[in-house]
């Protein structure tokens, strides 16, 4: 027990160290790739709480989500390696409440619902993958379809809005 | 003893057994390169040495020939890539300035290699290993301001523009050739100094103006509807002026004029808070510098009700001029300034990444991204040695190219007037890619200057020695053009036979003719291959062209078609549809095929020999085909010495397409484009 | 104990699959050849660009063997050796070969090139068209296996190997492992014709050793995923079963290696497409046909 909080305190720790690094560097891939990292140690953590197959899974999707977005935030910024000396942070006052608003909205969440009685004894590894499938097949499937359904049709509106500006450029 | 390139540290215990490793496992990088080498006759796929294709992982450099003047530069650069310990192998090279004295100057042959060996294993480390200095390696540092990237001064200081602090960026010392090869350019990441901010007019601002609620970006100044969702414009009702000079401009695509930035303090009124164009936060009563970027902090127009933290100062910078004229600082937005609506919810200051890129140039592809100019060769893998093409890239996308030769432009004469035998070797070593035709083409005009006609035989066998190097230069392209694509059984093999062809009698090729024209069946038959080169490099038919890339068309011109000696041999021209690459591997494929039949039917190769011309005068023109295409001269004799030469190449004709074959190419594919040209840069006389 | 086996026979593995290689990139067949080299590599200087991005000039090669060895640890060469038998087998695989991705990104951006940088986005979108191929014969796999267990999937096969059993899932997962391992004709990060090397172009001496070590422990990871999804694992007659394991990965791997030398590198472009319009439609129908034989024939 002491041995899996100790983990679970450096991964968490490392997450939250990792999500600062995202805002102290200056280089795009830094930021994205800090960003990446501490996803990794949240996956880390999930693996710590014997939620085998839900940290491969974040572990996994992280590192290819947070590299596709690495490629978008070097297009779009000038400056993406931070070589440059220049102030690039904008919106301050705006960022401090949001982030302050979050803060306080997670720490909400985190102590005022009834999170339910510790569980002292996790089901084993394939018994958890099992249990997922049944529950992604069964009470949750209307949930996860929808999502599913909702993201293909965010990815072809997305696309669509990609092409336009090309499509009046040949006009 | 020790290599020139030694690498620093004494020579003892682990160190020996490091050395001896090097000496039995040599990777080499080739100067100029294997398609120069191989049509010198020499077989470095024999040699167990490795071919690689970047000096970073070379550690012998092998010259091949002399180097010409134009590449001297890029061979320090070259040699100063490879890490130490490196060597140096010269090959008929004679002096390599600037690189330092050869380790070993030898032929490539088993004792050669051994020589190699010996002096590697003896001398990979040394004590005092010295510095390698050439003047190309020099790295000057200039100075540029990052919103105008036009700017640019030897010393440190502001901008005379913005008064922004001027940014140091590399460059390579002035005069030398380009960090060409492989010289991974250093200073072409991404850095403020690259990314020049060419100024951004946001000047949607001025009263009046509409704007979607859905889309800030969208400005107008007549009521209508959003181009982005429809909506109906809604009228602004605030309208600010601020000044976030953020442009996003580059210096490689801000084609557009820079707004007059003279004078821009004069017109702001109100009550005289200055603020700095890019840091819309800096606010100060006074005139000043931007703490934050140094930049002249500039009047604001009128101070809202925002308070410290948006300024709102006029950046001053007509640049890319949307919607107005700017150069006449008309009244709208204030002198070019960035001014935009606002609208509720959005912060004043966002910066738009679409509104500041959507008058630049796009990419097919439509995205819009920051262009690095990356150079290619001259001693690049895959590309006609000699060459230097330096890619605009836009992504992976070629936005704009240009291609020069390091190497051609040699002067025809090396004097007022040369004796006939030395004008025909000199013809015939500046084109080290297709001597014998060259050869063949400075006899024949020199023989049409005299008044000479050869006999029969002769005009058979000189024939045929074109055709054979015609088999060879195109199996040293289908070698190269292997290398470039990963195709490396093809690379191997091609080399190989044209190693065997190249010097071989009628007999010999008759030997290999099977060999060659299985390889050419198998190659267009690769997989992969026709969805490789189909509809890559596609030249219409306006567009001036020479030799196979003009046959590969559906038409074309051959300068063999008139020619009597060939027709009695059957030669008829090849042509092939289409125009794009995978129709110009399929001519040369034919052309190899056609050329095996001639030599056959000539029953004999006879390297032409130069005219016995006694002491005549007058004035003769030829054209020959070479393997690139038509090339033509024009000679003009006086007392049997040549005075005067004029040569037309199809390099020349062909190297202009270069630009039209790669735009708007993706990289992999610009690089075929190129590629299937056949350019020898010997040949460019522009 | 078993980790060390492993480790062992993944180094004798390495060696290997580096003379072939060399034989099939170079043309001569050197048994000593891979260890000459290495040694000349420890050797030479390891040359720093200048204004790197030195973190992830480092960590680049690193992450890229670390990535690699995490993938093996779930490769079962025989019953009862292997580093880790987890129940999400098939998915770790998948999540620590992810990290080939980031890792050729670091790499391609951190020395500050040109030819790496492009070479390392370039991996970004040969990720986007082969990732689907990988996990989407995985899915087909694992449903006859009815575990991600890498043991019961060979177990699964002990009737039929999945090579028979699902065809089209064995192709498509070759290609994209290919593709994964950027082995020529998907070599688009390191094409010598194009980008002179790529992400391998500024690394030098003892660093390029570690990228070139991790490079050939990735694709014996991946030629050994492909021998325990398709190929019945350890499974064979006669020969015992570590034996099988070898004969197999090594088989795969050499085939993976010497395919490319036979063809030209594929565009970019094109196999984005041949992955999207065609590899995804043959892969969504792999996993309807595996699971009808499923339902209706239960081998």
């Amino acid at each position: 027990m002491t041995v899996q909080m100790i983990f679970l305190a450096f991964f968490g720790g490392a997450a939250v160290w990792f999500g600062v690094v995202v805002f102290r560097t200056h280089s795009m891939v830094r930021s994205a790739l800090a960003l990446l990292f501490s996803q990794t140690a949240i996956g880390a953590m999930f693996l710590v709480m014997q939620a085998e197959f839900l940290g491969v899974l974040q572990i996994m999707m992280m590192a290819t989500e947070m590299s596709v977005m690495a490629i978008f935030m070097v297009m779009f910024m000038m400056d993406p390696g931070g070589m440059g000396k220049m102030d690039m942070t904008h919106q301050k006052r705006l960022s401090l409440w949001a982030g302050g608003i979050g803060l306080l909205a997670a720490l909400l969440l985190v102590w005022l619902p009834d999170w339910g009685p510790v569980a002292l004894s996790v089901p084993g590894a394939h018994e958890q993958a099992a249990d997922l499938g049944r529950e992604l097949l069964g009470r949750s499937m209307f949930i996860f379809q929808s999502a599913g359904l909702t993201i293909l049709t965010a990815m072809v509106a997305a696309t669509m809005v990609a092409i336009v500006p090309n499509a009046e450029q040949s006009k | 003893m020790t290599i020139a390139g030694a690498r620093e540290g004494a020579m003892y215990g682990i160190r020996r057994a490091v050395a001896a490793a090097m000496a039995r496992d040599l990777t080499a990088f080739v100067l100029p390169g294997p398609s120069v080498a191989r049509s010198m006759g020499i077989d470095l796929a024999n040699a167990h040495l490795r071919v690689v294709g970047t000096p970073r992982h070379a550690d012998v450099l092998i010259v091949v020939g002399p180097i010409p003047d134009g590449l001297r530069d890029a061979a320090a650069v070259t040699y100063a890539q490879m890490p130490r310990p490196r060597a140096i192998l010269a090959l008929g090279a004679g002096d390599i300035a600037p690189l330092p004295d050869a380790d070993v100057s030898a032929p490539l042959t088993r004792a050669g290699l051994a020589d190699l060996r010996r002096v590697i294993a003896a001398g990979a480390f040394r004590a005092d290993s010295g510095e390698f200095n050439a003047p190309a390696l020099e790295v000057r540092v200039e100075y540029t301001c990052p919103m105008h990237p036009e700017i640019v001064r030897d010393a440190p200081g502001d901008c005379p523009k913005c008064g922004m602090t001027l940014v140091p960026r590399e460059t390579a010392s002035d005069g030398h050739g380009g960090h060409g090869g492989h010289d991974m350019p250093r200073e072409d990441r991404p850095n403020p100094a690259d990314h020049a901010h060419a100024g951004h007019a946001h000047d949607a601002g001025g009263s009046g103006a509409y704007t979607c609620p859905m889309h800030p970006e969208v400005i107008s100044y007549a009521p209508g509807k959003c181009p982005k969702c429809g909506m109906n414009l809604a009228k602004a009702e605030e309208v600010e002026s601020h000044g976030h000079g953020h442009g996003h401009g580059h210096a490689s695509h801000a084609p557009s004029a820079h707004g007059d930035h003279a004078g821009h303090d004069d017109k702001a009124g109100g009550s005289g808070a200055y603020s700095c164009p890019m840091h819309p936060e800096v606010i100060s009563d006074a005139p000043g510098k931007c703490p934050k970027c140094g930049m002249n902090l500039v009047k604001a127009e009128e101070v809202e009700s925002h308070g410290p933290g948006h300024g709102h100062g006029h950046g001053g910078h007509g640049g890319h001029g949307k919607q107005q004229d700017h150069s006449g600082h008309d009244g709208h937005a204030g002198h070019g300034g960035h001014s935009k609506a606002t609208i509720d919810g959005i912060e004043p200051h966002f910066m738009s990444m679409v509104e500041m890129t959507k008058d630049q140039p796009r990419s097919s592809d439509g995205l819009q991204m920051d262009w690095i100019k990356v150079p290619f060769g001259p001693f690049f893998p895959g590309l006609p040695a000699g060459l230097r093409l330096t890619l605009t890239l836009d992504g992976d996308t070629v936005a704009a190219s240009d291609a020069t030769s390091l190497v051609g432009a040699t002067d025809l004469m090396d004097g007022p007037q040369m004796r006939v035998a030395d004008f025909v070797e000199r013809l015939a070593t500046m084109m080290p890619l297709s001597s014998v035709s060259y050869r063949a083409l400075a006899c024949a005009a020199i023989e049409v200057a005299a008044g000479v006609e050869p006999d029969h035989d002769a005009r058979r066998g000189r024939a045929a020695a074109v055709e054979r190097e015609r088999i060879a230069s195109h199996l040293n392209w289908l070698a190269e053009f292997g290398l470039q694509s990963g195709f490396l059984w093809l690379a191997a093999r091609a080399g190989a036979l044209q190693l065997a062809v190249q010097g071989a009698d009628v007999a010999g090729i008759a030997t290999q003719a099977g060999a060659i024209r299985r390889l050419s069946r198998r190659v267009q038959a690769a997989p992969l291959m026709r969805m490789r080169l189909r509809r890559i490099a596609r030249i219409g038919n306006d567009a001036p062209a020479s030799g196979p890339v003009d046959r590969a068309r559906g038409g074309g011109s051959d300068a063999r078609t008139g020619d009597p000696t060939l027709k009695d041999l059957g030669f008829e021209m090849r042509v092939r549809n289409g125009g794009d690459a995978l129709a110009r591997l399929r001519l040369r494929c034919d052309e190899i095929a056609q050329s095996l039949d001639l030599i056959a039917a000539a029953g004999m190769i006879a390297v032409p020999q130069v005219p016995d011309v006694d002491r005549v005068s007058g004035e003769g023109e030829a054209r020959i085909e070479t393997p690139r295409g038509t090339a033509s001269l024009r000679v003009k004799l006086a007392n049997g010495k040549v005075v005067e030469a004029d040569l037309d190449t199809p390099t020349d004709v062909n190297i202009a397409l270069v630009e039209t074959v790669t735009a708007q190419q993706e990289l992999g594919d610009a690089l075929s484009a190129v590629a299937s040209l056949d350019l020898s840069p010997w040949e460019v006389r522009g | 104990m078993s980790i060390l086996v492993v480790l062992l026979s993944l180094a004798a593995g390495a060696y290997a699959l580096a003379v072939i290689e060399r034989w099939a990139v170079h043309g001569h067949l050197s048994l000593t050849g891979p260890a000459w080299a290495a040694l000349a590599l420890m050797g030479r200087e390891s040359l720093l660009a200048r204004k790197s991005d030195r973190l992830f000039f480092e960590l680049g090669p690193v992450l890229l063997l670390v990535a690699g060895l995490m993938a093996v640890a779930v490769i079962p060469l025989a019953p009862g050796l292997i580093i880790t038998d987890l129940a999400t087998g098939a998915l770790f695989l998948n999540a620590a070969l992810a990290y080939v991705l980031v890792a050729l990104i670091m790499a391609g951006w951190g020395p500050n090139g040109a030819y790496a940088m492009i070479a390392g986005w370039r991996f970004l979108g040969q990720f986007i068209a082969y990732a689907m191929l990988i996990v989407m014969p995985i899915t087909a796999v694992a449903m006859r296996a009815e575990s991600l267990s890498t043991v019961e999937i060979v177990a699964s096969q002990a009737q039929l190997w999945n090579v028979l059993y699902q065809p089209m899932g064995f192709v498509l997962f070759v290609v994209a492992a290919m593709g994964l391992a950027w082995l020529p004709p998907l070599d688009l990060p390191d094409a010598t014709g194009e980008l002179a090397g790529g992400v391998e172009a500024e690394y030098t001496g003892v660093r390029l050793a570690v990228l070139r070590l991790a490079r050939m422990v990735i694709i014996l990871a991946l030629a050994g995923a492909t021998v325990t999804f398709y190929l019945g694992g350890w499974l064979g007659p006669w020969l015992p079963a570590w034996a099988w394991s070898a004969i197999k990965i090594l088989a795969v791997a050499a085939a993976m290696l010497s395919v490319g030398r036979y063809m030209p590198r594929i565009r970019e472009a094109r196999y984005l497409a041949l992955s999207w319009k065609l590899g995804i439609s043959l892969a969504l129908a792999n996993i309807f046909v595996v699971g009808v034989i499923a339902l209706v024939v239960p081998i």
